[in-house]
Formats: C-alpha cells, structure tokens, sequence
C-alpha cells in the first residue's frame, strides 16, 4: 500500500481535528505542547500512521489496528528523527507503553525507565549512565563516603533568589552535603547557561552545596512536559510522575540522596501539585521530603517571578532585597547588554 | 574532515539503516544495532569503519541503526550524514577517497 506522508508544523484547522480523532481511536490524547506532527495517510486519505514532537521528545505516536506490522512506526519514527536533528537536536527521548519495549528496542532506543504503565527511553546507548556519571564526577569523594548524609533541591532558579539560597542554607543545616540540581531546559526567560552560572556564583561560598547542570532526565520536555507551560494548565493534569519515578529510582540512589527539599509552593498550582505527588513517590523509595516554609522579604514570599516583573520594568531598587549580590551585578550587566 | 554538528542520514524502513553523527570526544565512538548483528555485524562494522578512514574521519559519535540494509547502502548513509554534519553539499564525498 503507498501512503501520502503529510506534515503540520504543527497541524492546524481540520487536519488537526482528524488527527485528534486519530489518537482518540487509539487510546490516546493530543498533548498540548505539540510543535510538529506527521501523518501517513491512505489512498482514501485517511490517517493510518501518526507521530509528533515537542522538544526533542517524540509522543502521540500511533499505527492504525489494520496496519500494524508492516513497519509503518519505522517510517514515523524516521520522519521524527530527521525532524529532531534538522533542530539541532539529536539526543531524542520519548515514552510509550511497556508493551511495546521490543519494537522501540529495534527501532535503536534504550530503555532509561519503565514502570507498570509507562515505558521512558533515549535514543542514546547509556544515554542516562553518562548523565549519572557526570553528576557523580562532579562531586567530591566526601560526599559517597559512608555515613554522610545528602540532601536534594531541585530548582529552576530563573533567576537565581535570596528564595533559593534560603532553601540551601537551611538544607545544609541537616545535611553534610546538598546537591543542587539546576534545569537546563531553554525556555524560561533566562537560559540555561545563565541560571547555571547564576547559581554557581550565588553558592560559591557554601563549599557543601554541589551545583549540577541537569539534562533531559530532571523536569524536562520528557519528564514532566507541563512544568515550562504552566499557565495553561490544571494541576491534575500536570504528569509529573515520571519525573519523580526516575529521581526515586535511579538518581537519589546513584548520588545517596536520602532527603529532597523544596519550598512550600502558594501560588503554582502546577509546582503545588508536584510538590504534592513528591510526598506521596519518594518515600516509598525511601527519601524524605522536607518542605520548607519560603523566605520572606517585605513584600511577602520571594519568588523568581517577582524579580522578573521588576527586571522587565528596570528596577533594580525593587530587585535589591531579593537577590543575591551575584545575581544583581548579573542582572544588570545584562540589561545593559540585552545581547550577551 | 571534522564532525561539526549532529545530522543524520537514512531512515528506520526494511533494507535501510539509519546512520546519526554528532561530535566525538577525540576518538570514533560506534554503536550498531542490528536484527542481523550476529551474522553480519563484523561486515557492517568494517564497511562504516572503511568509509569513515575514507572520509578522514576519527573523531565521532556515529549510531547505526540497521534495518538490514546492503553494503553500498550503509556506505551512502554514512556519507549522507557526514555531508549533513558538514554543510558539504557539492559533490566531494560520493565516489571514492576524498581528495586534498
């Protein structure tokens, strides 16, 4: 059978809705966050083979009943692929059934995580060892030494806050060492590379704290899609869970994180939500959860948010209290330089 | 010739193979999946190995995703993906050893 292959960037109008219709027949929802779909259509121009991405995840992927068999999710993976490097990106990640593990394992994917309803893998041969090493060598010795007890905070730090150092500060008073484990997905107002370095500087005096760099494998595109489209979303649809599955199981232990500590949340319905599965995960893969009350200036709880709304307007005066002095200079060296 | 970026050639379908290069870490670094990899993997191996030296290439991550693809096919993959990684798109890599 020939197929006509047919690309949205993403789909828009009535091709959206057929494909929609699609995904329904097959057990499965079109995500929001969706950035390029492809369809395999038949002669009768019906949808027989779909995929999408967001990111550098791949999602929505399906074969018609009629169908299955004859390769078709080959065609559509290789579609994706192609897509995903034309990006730039070429560690790609992608979720589907347990049940489907062979196929996808034919298809050059390995399995980073699988629990009893959803299977996480990576294009990557020892994509996640790599990840976990590189954490691992960019601790000290100390902190794998028995007896020593290590915490976690995880944290986007857009940007870095007297909010966040609060939270190192008062986890190093029950830990001998903290790992803190900074996002490095692209589309929060400051980048990566910058909140990186923000918090490295904002942390260079407290010897304890282990500032990390993570990757895909900490609440990213894959691990917990709805946490960079916050606005748009209901708590209860956040699916979060996967991301603290995959830190339960196979991050805490590599590092010996034995507590996870995070701020309480007022506001995000999203964060609250995570916050709120975090208690209910991680125990029962024996790490606690310690939330802590958030640092208060004058204003009331200091959030990164806020710093932006006075970064955005120039006002440094309002920043000045919420800041560290690192993050200061930071910010205004560069809204004079907006470029660099 | 230097590995610049991550492309890819080829495609997941039967008789093709699927070839990703990304920037190495100072070595070739060479992962193949195969249906056939106990009766042909030492072949496939040795043709990518060839084209790579052919390309004066020994700095890369190369993955091979094998859908039982001929030898002149993986052969064209590897080009096609190096071209890609390279933005080399007059015609320097077809045909025999690259020249200067």
């Amino acid at each position: 059978m020939e197929f006509i292959k047919l690309e949205g960037r993403p789909f828009k109008g009535k091709e959206l809705e057929l494909l929609k219709d699609f995904l329904k027949r097959n057990d499965l929802d079109y995500d929001q966050g969706i950035e390029y779909s492809v369809c395999l259509l038949d002669e009768n121009y019906q949808i027989r083979a779909a995929g999408s991405a967001e990111q550098n995840v791949l999602k929505c992927i399906a074969v018609d009943e009629s169908v299955r068999g004859t390769g078709l999710t080959g065609s559509i993976i290789s579609y994706l692929t192609q897509y995903e490097f034309e990006n730039g990106r070429s560690h790609i990640l992608m979720y589907t059934k347990p049940d489907n593990r062979d196929m996808f394992e034919d298809l050059g994917f390995y399995t980073v995580l699988m629990t009893d309803d959803v299977l996480f893998m990576e294009n990557r041969k020892n994509g996640f060892e790599e990840f976990i090493n590189r954490l691992i060598s960019e601790s000290p010795d100390e902190a794998f030494k028995p007896g020593v007890v290590i915490g976690s905070i995880v944290a986007n730090c857009n940007p870095f806050t007297y909010g966040h150092r609060y939270l190192v500060e008062q986890a190093l008073t029950c830990c001998d060492y903290v790992h803190v484990l900074v996002l490095a997905d692209n589309r929060s107002s400051f980048g990566a590379e910058e909140r990186f370095f923000m918090v490295q500087e904002g942390l260079k005096d407290l010897p304890r704290a282990i500032v990390h760099q993570v990757s895909d494998f900490v609440i990213s595109a894959a691990t917990f899609p709805t946490y960079f489209i916050k606005e748009k979303i209901r708590g209860e649809m956040a699916g979060c869970r996967l991301d603290l599955e995959l830190f339960g199981r196979r991050i805490a232990p590599a590092l010996r994180i034995t507590t996870r500590f995070v701020g309480t949340e007022p506001v995000c319905v999203v964060t609250g939500h995570y916050n709120e599965e975090m208690k209910k995960i991680l125990p029962q893969y024996g790490i606690a959860v310690t939330e802590i009350e958030r640092k208060r200036s004058e204003g009331g709880a200091i959030s990164a948010s806020e710093v932006r709304k006075w970064y955005e307007k120039g006002d440094f005066e309002g920043i000045k209290g919420l800041v560290p002095e690192t993050t200061l200079e930071y910010l205004k060296k560069k809204k004079k330089r907006p470029e660099a | 010739m230097e590995i610049k970026k991550p492309a890819m050639a080829g495609t997941l379908e039967s008789s093709d193979c699927q070839v990703t290069v990304e920037p190495g870490d100072g070595k070739i670094d060479f992962v193949l999946e195969s249906a056939v990899i106990n009766q042909y993997g030492n072949r496939i191996r040795k043709v990518i190995m060839e084209t790579l030296k052919n390309l004066d290439i020994d700095n890369v991550r190369i993955t091979v995703v094998d859908k039982g693809a001929l030898d002149c096919t993986i052969k064209a993959r590897v080009e096609g993906a190096v071209s890609r990684s390279t933005d080399q798109f007059e015609n320097i890599l077809w045909g025999g050893r690259r020249k200067s």
